[in-house]
């Protein structure tokens, strides 16, 4: 190395601040992480809290046919040994399963109602969180109040065929009351329903159904199981439906 | 002996514009800029959202129901933090660092749906959960990574960039 470039080195290096006139990193460094640190567990508590607001608020009572908390609605309960369990999860809020109901909803209803099929329906609520609204659990808390007097799959029929063009409109207590109307329900029963949905009678079971499912994987809806086998949707037509039902009763 | 050292560079300027300090301090703020720029895009999205958050952890059935619970509540957090560090150019290499570590775990986590023939959306930017099979993205989702990988690669091995807040406040990365 020259002698004018040691020199110029030299004078780099001098000009240099020596730890002085900058901030201190470390005290820097400690502020960030702490401030980091406490912003995540801030978050996680806070998060965590309304969760368990959430699963505690309202009645704590099942709906009729509804074995346990987490467990899905049976709505034929009736159906004898030898035929299969359709399990079905739906949101009433899911654009994709008021379409599934548009095309099979009267051959489930048939199969139900003819005991071809035991169908377990669980309903979920995650698309609340989704579209910023509560309309999926009010309307499942409203279609356990139809159960509790033999109306739920009426009550399922007329919440996904009065299910708003947009997705995240949601549904307006008058609504649900409507659809109560639809599902058959009049006097005395409407005005027992009418009490149970304004007490909100079955909602942790509502949100127990939604943590259940969630654990077990069920993370989309519509989704369908016969005989606790994923039942492919695409594709899938009303005469392969009705095969593959058959193909599965013992 | 002077005038030789004088000319070596001047020989090989395309040498000398590879390895200009400016341009690679250029590089790294471009770098910096982009993995920041997404990891702010992917916090902020989903920070009004933790449930959802939680939900798309949950929905790769990789890790405990509640750990991943979570995870999905504290990582927007986390992507914002580091996006923010990112672009504002402090403590780059530690930032980087670690969105490298999320970045890793991300395309294990994608990788791993994929393979076990999961069909979901990877929640980066929100949403997540389970996708009709037609509608999964995994090769493009894992071909983002690894692309931000790269980019905090980068800065792990050359932390230094233009225009930093570590350098305007911290004497020694002057």
């Amino acid at each position: 190395m020259s002698t004018q470039a040691k020199d110029r080195r030299a004078k780099i290096e001098a000009a240099k601040p020596k730890g002085r006139g900058g901030a201190n990193k470390v005290v820097v460094a400690t502020v960030v992480a702490v401030l980091a640190i406490a912003a995540i567990v801030a978050a996680v508590i806070v998060a965590d809290q309304g969760m368990k607001a959430d699963l505690a608020a309202g009645g704590s009572s099942l709906p009729k046919n509804a074995p346990a908390m987490g467990a899905g609605l049976v709505v034929n309960p009736s159906a004898p040994a030898n035929v299969p369990t359709l399990d079905l999860w739906v949101d009433f809020q899911c654009p994709a399963c008021a379409s599934f109901e548009g095309t099979f909803g009267d051959q489930m209803a048939g199969m139900t109602q003819d005991n071809e099929v035991r169908l377990v329906v669980h309903v979920l609520s995650f698309l609340d969180s989704n579209l910023g609204n509560d309309s999926s659990n009010r309307a499942a808390n409203a279609a356990f109040c139809a159960a509790d007097q033999d109306a739920f799959l009426p009550y399922h029929q007329a919440v996904f065929a009065g299910q708003p063009q947009r997705e995240g409109e949601g549904y307006t207590d008058g609504q649900l009351t409507e659809f109560a109307g639809k599902a058959g329900l009049t006097g005395a029963a409407l005005n027992t329903w009418q009490q149970c949905y304004e007490a909100r009678a079955h909602n942790q079971y509502v949100e127990s159904v939604q943590t259940q499912s969630a654990k077990d994987g069920i993370n989309g809806t519509p989704t369908l199981k016969l005989n606790g086998k994923p039942l492919e949707l695409q594709g899938l037509t009303p005469q392969s439906f009705a095969e593959q039902v058959k193909a599965a009763t013992r | 002996m002077t005038t030789l050292s004088d000319q070596q560079p001047a020989a090989t300027p395309a040498r000398r514009l590879r390895w200009n300090p400016r341009g690679l301090d250029a590089v790294g703020l471009a770098a910096r800029l982009l993995l920041g720029g997404v990891m702010l895009v992917a916090g902020a999205l989903k920070v009004a959202k933790p449930e959802v958050s939680a939900r798309a952890v949950q929905a790769y059935q990789l890790l405990p129901f509640d750990l991943a619970t979570y995870i999905g509540y504290g990582l927007p957090i986390l992507e914002l933090v580091l996006g923010a560090l990112l672009i504002a150019g402090l403590f780059t290499r530690t930032a980087a660092a670690v969105s490298g570590v999320l970045l890793v775990a991300f395309i294990v986590g994608i990788a791993s749906a994929w393979a076990r023939g999961l069909s979901i959306d990877c929640g980066c930017f929100g949403e997540g959960g389970t996708i009709a099979p037609s509608e999964t993205r995994y090769l493009e989702e894992i071909l983002r990574d690894v692309g931000l990988l790269l980019c905090a690669a980068w800065l792990v091995i050359r932390p230094r960039t233009a225009y930093s807040l570590e350098r305007t406040l911290f004497a020694d990365e002057r």
